[in-house]
């Protein structure tokens, strides 16, 4: 690979009018790749610092924000815009963190064995009409499901007087609708896995007698056990970071999500509220921040499983 | 197809040997779906919605059918997975598809029956009836009331949702000069200052029930509301009451239109035929907003692609070698990528704030001009495009990484055998063998962009407005499912859910195509056919 790079760069310096030496050429190259290093690093981080910092710049409006937070003296100072957004009695925060904790642990429990189950049968078993239904299921997902939000929405008005937990601004009616994402891409991956799991495991454990039931939670379910954890982040994050349909259904304060409460309470009064809105901010990416960074080896590998192995 | 057969023959041993326990366990479960089904399906049926009770009942009868047919067996693992689907991704789709041949919504959201007993309930003041003197009351709660007195002497005291109540003067309690009780039942009479404040809510109350209403006419003059549109039978028309216009269904437009051309304030929803695809191709036709949001659609879903593909690729090619804390910066800078979207977005949002915005007000200390974000429209695509490559680089930084290192490095040297030069090297080997990797997922973050909502919309609202068009408003940067969401949710008070949903589908055979184009590419389905 180092190959690949050093080609690259000579490459560069080949269009270059060759008027100094190699070596002074090379010099170049190498100033150049850094700088455009440099400048890309600037360009992705900047961003990320600059929340930091109005997160702890205690002035909290943003034409007042400087690069280097002024006035902070200690560890209180830092606070201020966390313990305003906490102590204000518009923004339940750890309300709005358990709400969404309980929806998204909760799809991603009922994601995964909707989806294992489906990309089970789908490895293991050989029936008519099944490439189309693998086919049929993930071509239903591409449709724009924002326009389907107006079916979605009656349709949980109207189970609503019958069944009350699955109705309008109902956590539980949240997760019903997530559910109808539950099976496309999940089973793709899911059964991408279990097809590299030899089938003379499920036949040698058959001829012992045990029913497909048993061989699936017995043997073939903790051999999965890596791609259910890849499908159980993705489920779990992709839950949490929803705010579309979660902004449609849940109407009271005391129901929203995480993302649905930053994002209502920055449209009220942005620029004034820009320290709080960065605390929130903060504190609600900083966790998801963690968990994908240190698991990104097995997130990247659940993403691109199936299109290298293509 | 002989590793196919093995599972066959499971099939029969697993189906004959059901033992009468699990088959009773499993026809309490279906028993129990179908209860609950039928159950939810008759209340809906009875409250109106034919379309969503047939679906549960289709929903519960394929249950039910999967699990007792034996040799639909292997579906009986998918039956949770297949019902939610069915319930809520295909039945949306049916509805929107049903939808688009309507004329759906702004005054055309309820059936003919519905729509005459909504504007019965409109009312007016007739000149003829009963007219009343009145006199405005109030409680300590700020609730208003009102002394009347008729034509023969009567007197009434009347809140808004209850009955007139007679109430002889003799029994009122204290009169002023003017023969008015100064309070009665909680309620004062209001002062001259008061009332002058007063009087323009009063004029919006009705008061009484809806048997007998009653409105404030003029400062001295209180009458009877009457129902001002009666449905005529006969000519299977709306009449008004206070003009006596006649306004005939128009039954292929769901509305009541008068000879004059004005329509009554509510239509009804009829099927209209291919009219809202039609009208999508004569938008298209004559050169609508319809085309620049469409053509934007594609050039944003396509720049946004090619740029982050070619920065991540780019990064990943440079950051391939490795040098001391290489893996702590890859770390950092996959960090955009972690962070949850919407939040990106509105921290991006502030930084381009026009008037307070970091970028704006450095640009400006530093060359006295800075680019107008939010108001002039290549800047605002400019700005927009900037964010969705910050936002998604990363993620091709990533896989390109992977990919890169699943090249085998024996090309390279039998190409360097061959005296290919590296600018050789990278376009007819590094770039091809990555391709046929990372093509997939090309094809799907373009699929993806396509339908970027969350990225217009929180950024700038898919401002700036463009101008001279009509209603919903249409901004620069609005792609194709904004500007349908603003038909469809329309923040413009005209809501055209039909029309939204004839786009919608439109959306969605390109994006369809698209998908299936990506399963050709990527050879899955022949990967398939082949038992894979």
């Amino acid at each position: 690979m180092a190959n690949t790079l050093k080609s690259q760069g000579s490459t560069l310096g080949a269009i270059r009018p060759a008027q100094s030496g190699p070596g002074a050429m090379t010099i170049a190259i190498g100033a150049l790749r850094l700088l455009f290093i440099v400048v890309i690093i600037v360009f992705t981080l900047f961003p990320v610092l600059w929340i930091v910092s109005a997160a702890i710049n205690p002035a909290g409006s943003m034409s007042s924000q400087t690069f280097i937070p002024q006035g902070v003296d200690s560890v209180d100072d830092m606070l201020v815009n966390v313990r305003a957004l906490l102590e204000d009695p518009q923004v339940p925060f750890w309300t709005w963190v358990l709400n969404s904790l309980v929806v998204s642990s909760i799809t991603t429990v009922l994601t995964l064995a909707i989806s294992a189950l489906s990309a089970y049968s789908f490895s293991r078993f050989r029936f008519a009409g099944r490439r189309q239904l693998l086919v049929t299921i993930l071509l239903i997902q591409v449709f724009p499901n924002l326009l389907a939000m107006v079916a979605l929405y009656l349709l949980l008005l109207q189970i609503g007087p019958y069944i009350p937990f699955l109705g309008l601004n109902q956590h539980g009616g949240l997760i019903l609708l997530y559910l109808g994402g539950a099976m496309g891409v999940n089973t793709w991956l899911m059964k991408g896995f279990f097809d590299t799991i030899p089938r003379d495991i499920d036949e040698s454990a058959m001829v012992d007698g045990a029913t497909h039931w048993q061989t699936f939670v017995q043997l073939i379910f903790p051999l999965v056990r890596p791609v259910m954890a890849v499908v159980a982040i993705l489920a779990f994050v992709g839950t949490l970071n929803e705010f579309v349909l979660a902004r449609i259904i849940l109407q009271d304060r005391e129901k929203w999500t995480l993302m649905v409460g930053l994002f209502n309470f920055v449209e009220a009064e942005f620029s004034n509220d820009w320290g709080k809105f960065a605390a929130g901010a903060l504190m609600a990416a900083t966790p998801v921040v963690i968990l994908y960074i240190s698991l990104q080896k097995y997130i990247v590998g659940g993403l691109t499983q199936g299109a290298v192995k293509g | 197809m002989s590793a196919a057969a093995a599972p066959m023959e499971s099939t029969r041993r697993t189906s004959s040997s059901t033992s009468p326990l699990e088959l009773g366990f499993r026809l309490l479960i279906i028993g129990l779906v179908c209860a609950i089904a039928f159950w939810l399906a008759f209340n809906i049926f009875r409250d109106g919605n034919v379309f969503l009770a047939v679906s549960l009942v289709v929903i519960a009868l394929g249950v039910t059918v999967i699990n007792l047919r034996p040799e639909l067996w292997p579906l009986r693992w998918m039956t949770p997975g297949l019902a939610a689907i069915a319930l809520l991704a295909v039945y949306p789709i049916l509805y929107t598809v049903y939808v688009a041949f309507t004329n759906y919504g702004t005054g055309h959201r309820h059936t003919k029956e519905q729509s005459i007993a909504l504007m019965g309930n409109e009312k007016f003041l007739s000149e003829g009836g009963t007219s009343y003197q009145w006199a405005a009351m109030a409680n300590a709660a700020g609730e208003f009331a009102l002394w009347l007195r008729d034509g023969q002497g009567g007197t009434f005291f009347a809140q808004p949702g209850q009955p007139l109540r007679a109430v002889p003067v003799d029994q009122a309690g204290t009169l002023n000069e003017d023969g008015i009780p100064t309070s009665f039942d909680g309620y004062n009479l209001l002062e001259r200052r008061e009332f002058a404040q007063a009087l323009r809510e009063l004029q919006t109350i009705t008061f009484g029930d809806a048997a007998n209403p009653v409105g404030i006419r003029s400062r001295t003059e209180a009458g009877a509301f009457e129902q001002r549109w009666i449905f005529d039978s006969a000519q299977n028309a709306m009449v008004n009451q206070e003009t006596g216009a006649v306004y005939p269904a128009d039954e292929s437009r769901g509305s009541f239109v008068a000879a004059d051309g004005t329509e009554a304030p509510l239509g009804y929803w009829v099927p209209i035929g291919l009219n809202n695809f039609t009208r999508i191709f004569n938008d298209i036709g004559i050169s609508g907003p319809l085309v620049r949001v469409f053509l934007w659609t594609i050039a944003f879903a396509f720049f946004s692609v090619i740029t982050s593909f070619a920065l991540g690729l780019g990064m990943a090619l440079l950051l391939d070698k490795a040098f001391p804390g290489v893996r702590i910066l890859k770390s950092l800078l996959i960090i955009p990528y972690a962070i949850p979207g919407m939040i990106s977005i509105l921290i991006w949002r502030g930084m381009l704030n026009e008037n307070v915005g970091i970028i704006s007000t450095s640009m400006q200390n530093w060359f006295g001009w800075s680019p107008p974000f939010a108001t002039d429209p290549f800047w605002a695509k400019f700005a927009i495009l900037l964010v969705n490559l910050w936002l998604s680089y990363p993620y091709f930084m990533l896989i390109c990484s992977g990919a890169l290192q699943s090249i085998p490095g024996s090309i390279y040297e039998a190409a360097d055998v061959d005296g290919a030069n590296s600018w050789t090297k990278f376009w007819k080997l590094t770039l091809p063998l990555l391709l046929v990797a990372v093509g997939p997922l090309l094809i799907a973050s373009f699929t993806y962009n396509f339908n970027n909502f969350l990225l217009i919309e929180a950024l700038f609202k898919g401002g700036p407005a463009m101008v001279g068009t009509a209603a919903p408003p249409v901004g620069h940067t609005d792609n194709l499912i904004s500007y349908t969401y603003r038909f469809a949710f329309g923040t413009g008070g005209r809501q055209d859910y039909g029309f939204a949903s004839a786009i919608a589908i439109v959306i969605f055979f390109i994006v369809g195509g698209l998908t299936l184009f990506q399963f050709r590419f990527t050879k899955r389905l022949e990967e398939m056919g082949e038992g894979g």
